[in-house]
């Protein structure tokens, strides 16, 4: 009799602890959610193309096929002061800029190259002699595209993502 | 004492107590109903009150992903995925243009419910590893109409995640207004960079590799919604957060 009681009460207690609990999840909810996202692509790099011929320099860059963004280039060439340089575009899409750089105008895609810069080397002495030198160095360098808030593409110079030059010179025989 | 005692152990009083213990819970259950009831009789609102309560997430108009009760403890839901359709002819993220991305939340069930909506921006590495040296702050979800509609819960926001409370109550098929309206990462996260020199074909190559590159933004919006009815209780119970209602205005405490 008196562990029946006990269980009575025990029971009793029970029932009333549990009324607490039964309040808590008496409320409706429910919930949904949803994600996504897309990995970033970051980095080129470029390739000068040079062609010598009649004291011209043919230079285009190209974007590399590996690289992960399209870029703005510019161009800009040096030579001894007895060498002056005289840049010329076929295609109309260079345009000389601010740095004495001349800026491709077009965005150059991963594995596109621009249309080709031509940089005659004047001065050269009509009768060459045995000995006489030359030397052009080509820089170009590339900015990946910057994008204002509604997508249009600018450059930024003072992001130069790729630098390069190249130096061509000789000694004539 | 001793009589106490005596009175007590009687199996009349025992199982007195535990007559009114079982009358205790049957009279706390019929409490809750009512708090959560009270505009309906009480056989059709255990019907349908009880079957109706559901959430959906919009993005770009658009119902992505939903959780509503349908019956007998069964939920139609529908699991949809975020920024599916965002770069449009993009073919890859473009760094600080700002992309469409215009969320909001829809009552699709049939009762009165407010709702609460939580965001986690995080980035993860190219092995999906979740990393922490980017800032979630350079993927920036725009968010609008806050202080009016949406109130951010200072307490529970980090830079990781954003909660945001509907100060309203939402109705059967009501539709809130706009929680964000565009996307965009930031460009400073092309910011960190090393650069390699290497020499090629007579000349010299500076090369700047992105530390950041092939790193992936992740975002993720999670909407919580709880009956009208005894709210304040119900969003403290269901959320652990203490709010005031007045007069159908939901505010922090």
């Amino acid at each position: 009799m008196k562990y029946k009681n006990i269980i009575l009460a025990a029971t009793a207690c029970m029932l009333v602890l549990s009324a607490g609990a039964g309040s808590a999840w008496a409320y409706f909810t429910t919930y949904t959610e949803a994600s996504g996202g897309y990995a970033i692509r970051l980095g080129s790099q470029s390739t000068a193309e040079e062609e010598v011929g009649d004291w011209t320099k043919h230079v285009a860059v190209s974007n590399d096929a590996a690289s992960s963004q399209p870029v703005y280039i510019r161009v800009k060439a040096f030579a001894g002061s007895q060498n002056p340089l005289t840049y010329s575009s076929e295609s109309g899409k260079w345009s000389r800029g601010e740095e004495e750089y001349y800026y491709y105008n077009d965005i150059v895609e991963p594995g596109g190259k621009t249309e080709v810069l031509d940089i005659k080397i004047d001065g050269v002495p009509v009768e060459v002699e045995d000995g006489d030198s030359f030397n052009v160095v080509v820089v170009y360098e590339s900015t990946p595209v910057c994008y204002h808030e509604d997508g249009t593409p600018y450059a930024d110079w003072s992001r130069i993502l790729d630098t390069g030059s190249t130096t061509e010179g000789g000694v004539t025989e | 004492m001793k009589k106490l005692k005596r009175f007590i152990s009687m199996p009349a009083v025992t199982v007195a107590a535990f007559v009114l213990a079982a009358a205790l819970l049957l009279t706390s259950g019929i409490g809750g109903a009512r708090a959560a009831l009270t505009y309906y009789s009480e056989t059709y609102a255990a019907r349908v009150a009880m079957s109706s309560i559901g959430v959906t997430l919009n993005e770009n108009g658009a119902a992505i992903s939903c959780r509503d009760y349908d019956k007998d403890g069964e939920w139609n839901h529908v699991d949809g995925a975020l920024l599916e359709g965002m770069l449009g002819e993009d073919t890859s993220v473009k760094l600080g243009k700002k992309y469409k991305e215009e969320l909001s939340v829809t009552n699709s069930g049939s009762i009165s419910q407010y709702v609460r909506v939580s965001i986690h921006k995080y980035w993860t590495d190219a092995d999906g590893k979740k990393c922490r040296e980017v800032s979630p702050a350079m993927i920036d979800l725009n968010l609008v109409n806050q202080d009016t509609h949406w109130i951010v819960d200072p307490e529970a926001s980090t830079e990781e995640r954003t909660v945001l409370y509907y100060n309203r109550v939402l109705g059967p098929g009501e539709t809130t207004p706009l929680f964000a309206d565009t996307l965009a990462i930031k460009e400073e996260v092309a910011a960190r960079v090393t650069q390699t020199e290497t020499k090629r074909d007579g000349g010299t190559v500076i090369t700047t590799m992105y530390d950041y590159d092939g790193y992936q933004f992740c975002v993720e919006a999670k909407v919580d919604a709880v009956q009208e009815h005894n709210a304040e209780d119900a969003i403290y119970s269901a959320w652990g957060r203490l709010v005031s209602v007045s007069d159908g205005t939901l505010s922090l405490k």
